[in-house]
């Protein structure tokens, strides 16, 4: 018994396309949420330069402040991005470990 | 590329059918935590309702909302935020969590230091800093349920 190559890279394709495509909609829904966060809070940042709480130096840092907030963000979909990588190369390997599995029973 | 991709593709399924035989998984992320998840849940209440207390009860007007009045309560939270980063900074893979974690507590430690200096805060700061918060709180717990996505197969 020998091992179809060209339709195991296919059953692999389709188990990555699966994994990715399923999770898509969950990045973005977050990606949209940490946007409209962010413009909440620089719509507050402005209205307190305007009212006078926060001077020059105060609105220039927490300008700054926000921008670690974005890379607080940018880490979070990071891990989303990982996990979602993670699970579609283990989809894909459990693909062609179940190949090379039947081919074994096959020959013994 | 085309060329390259056909180059590497035996390395690579060669590569693949070794991890496949070994019955060996590709990890990215580190597991899904609960006891951490809770942690993040607890502490972002805390910070959450100490804001929301200091807006409701005090005033900028008069000495209620001085530091010393707060300085427990910076403490403790202060103390929940490093127990985060260094449960989040053992944990294998796990520079992500960790960035978030590092990033929310010298957010804490810089904006208690701006209440201890001028020994007041507005209502407008009170509110900023609630916000600012509760977006890192967030994004730390998107980045923890993230990490349950392993745990779930697509159907």
């Amino acid at each position: 018994m020998s091992i179809d190559i060209n339709k195991v890279i296919a059953d692999m394709l389709a188990a990555i396309k699966g994994t990715v495509v399923d999770k898509h909609e969950k990045i973005e829904s977050i990606a949209k949420q940490f946007l409209i966060q962010n413009k909440e809070t620089l719509l507050l940042i402005a209205e307190l330069r305007i009212s006078g709480e926060l001077d020059d130096e105060d609105f220039k840092s927490r300008m700054e402040d926000q921008k670690l907030v974005l890379e607080a963000q940018f880490n979070a979909l990071q891990v989303i991005s990982k996990a979602i990588a993670q699970q579609a190369a283990n989809a894909a390997i459990d693909v062609l470990e179940k190949a090379i599995i039947t081919v074994v029973k096959g020959v013994l | 590329m085309k060329k390259q991709l056909t180059r590497y593709l035996p390395i690579i399924l060669f590569c693949l059918v070794l991890l496949a035989i070994n019955g060996c998984r590709i990890t990215f992320v580190p597991a899904y935590d609960t006891q951490v998840a809770t942690q993040i849940d607890e502490t972002a209440k805390t910070v959450d309702k100490f804001y929301l207390s200091m807006l409701e009860t005090t005033t900028v007007e008069d000495s209620t909302r001085s530091y010393a009045l707060f300085m427990d309560q910076y403490v403790s939270i202060e103390a929940e935020l490093n127990s985060l980063f260094i449960k989040n900074k053992i944990r294998p893979l796990n520079q992500n969590s960790t960035r978030i974690c590092e990033i929310t507590l010298q957010l804490w430690q810089k904006y208690k230091e701006e209440h201890k200096k001028k020994n007041k805060l507005s209502n407008g700061l009170i509110k900023l800093n609630q916000k600012t918060f509760s977006d890192l709180f967030y994004a730390m717990q998107v980045a923890e349920s993230g990490k349950k996505i392993i745990d779930n197969p697509p159907k």
